[in-house]
């Protein structure tokens, strides 16, 4: 290890609400005196690394988020969408889909992020999306940080892809969903990766939870796949921060978020003791 | 990060207690390669003392096995704990590697 820093980058995945670990981690890293150089963060990994590099304290970001996802984003149907799916001649499909209106979604947003940019933040930051049109994963880094987040969130079927830069895009756990090769990239060292696999619903009584259970399928061998590689690519430490969870916590479990939060210290803490032998052996 | 290696008529047993991170992970490969190069090319890592696992940790467990294979043998894991084999799973390994409950049975897996 080079440099005396005790500083690492973060990369927060894919994971709905468990991404709330990740102020759990936060807390912990900053009652040990750890900094962040560089957060990068993918779909419900997005807001934090957003809320992070912004600057934003712990306490706040718990609140911001126990604001942000709420029922509420999800209670408005996206009517003319989901007519539009099923009537596309009629109604004029317009290639782009989902069954929840983000007026909800757009407004818990903008509190935060709302004419926030990149170039404001404090840590740098990178947030992942995946272009409808190709696939490719989009590394956002400039510009509008709601935008970023808005499409790095826009989880298929549930909520329209975002246009940014006349691209439109996707939630980003579609082409990376624990996008540790931008922090590689991104010259990363000691690379802290907390990503979390997609829950499969507990019953496919529905077309829509069939939909789910595919997108958990290929989301998560995408996410092994992609970690595989990562692994073995950098040429340091990466160091997997992956929470136990001994309940379920779904897409919209709000009431776990202390529960989650408390995990992600947790599994936090236990990789301190690696991470001060690391900076030890660094000094030396 | 301790070791100990354990000759035993099919396969070399290393016995490994502590972490296997970016602090040893030279020296656990030097140790699997010490044994390959003494021509032991059956090897089992004891796993069961170890608690965790890093990136480095698993490139060196990946250059262990592409070695062994390369001389005719193989590289199996025995106990593997709950938070490594988690790890092992994300990354691939349980795909790539044999994996046994314990020491005798991954010994017993390479025959007479």
């Amino acid at each position: 290890m080079s440099g005396e820093s005790r500083r690492v980058s973060l990369v927060i995945g894919a994971g709905s609400v468990k991404c709330a670990a990740a102020l759990g981690l936060w807390r912990a890293l900053i009652r040990h005196g750890i900094e962040l150089d560089m957060v990068v963060g993918c779909s419900g990994g997005s807001l934090y690394a957003a809320t992070m590099a912004l600057g934003y304290d712990v306490d706040t970001c718990e609140r911001l988020t126990r604001e942000l996802w709420t029922k509420d984003v999800t209670m408005e149907r996206d009517t003319r969408g989901i007519l539009a799916a099923i009537f596309p001649k009629l109604l004029g499909f317009d290639g782009k889909f989902g069954m929840v209106h983000d007026r909800a979604m757009g407004k818990a947003l903008a509190g935060p992020f709302g004419g926030r940019t990149f170039e404001e933040a404090k840590i740098p930051l990178h947030v992942v999306t995946t272009d409808l049109e190709t696939g490719a994963k989009v590394v956002l880094s400039s510009g509008s940080i709601f935008d970023a987040v808005r499409a790095s969130i826009a989880i298929p079927y549930v909520w329209r892809p975002w246009q940014v830069g006349g691209r439109w895009l996707l939630d980003g756990c579609m082409s990376d969903p624990l996008p540790v090769d931008v922090a590689i990239r991104e010259g990363g060292h000691v690379i802290l990766a907390m990503g979390f696999e997609s829950p499969f619903p507990r019953r496919v009584k529905s077309a829509t939870r069939y939909a789910f259970q595919v997108n958990s399928i290929y989301t998560n061998n995408l996410l092994r796949a992609n970690y595989a590689f990562h692994n073995l690519a950098h040429h340091a430490e990466i160091i997997p921060i992956l929470p136990a969870f001994d309940r379920p916590i779904g897409l919209f479990s709000t009431e776990q978020i202390p529960y989650v939060i408390a995990q992600g210290e947790k599994a936090t803490e236990e990789q301190i003791p690696y991470l001060e032998r690391l900076f030890a052996g660094a000094a030396t | 990060m301790n070791v100990v290696v354990e000759q035993r008529p099919t396969a070399a047993v290393v016995r490994i207690t502590g972490s296997v991170d970016g602090l040893t992970a030279d020296a656990l490969q030097a140790a699997f390669r010490e044994q390959v190069d003494g021509g032991a090319t059956r090897v089992v890592a004891d796993m069961a003392g170890v608690e965790y696992t890093s990136s480095a940790g698993l490139r060196a467990l990946l250059a262990t096995l592409k070695l062994t294979r390369q001389h005719g043998g193989d590289f199996r894991l025995a106990g593997v704990q709950p938070n490594v084999l988690k790890v092992l799973e994300l990354s691939g390994f349980t795909s790539i590697l044999k994996l046994y409950d314990d020491v005798d049975g991954a010994v017993g897996s390479f025959g007479a």
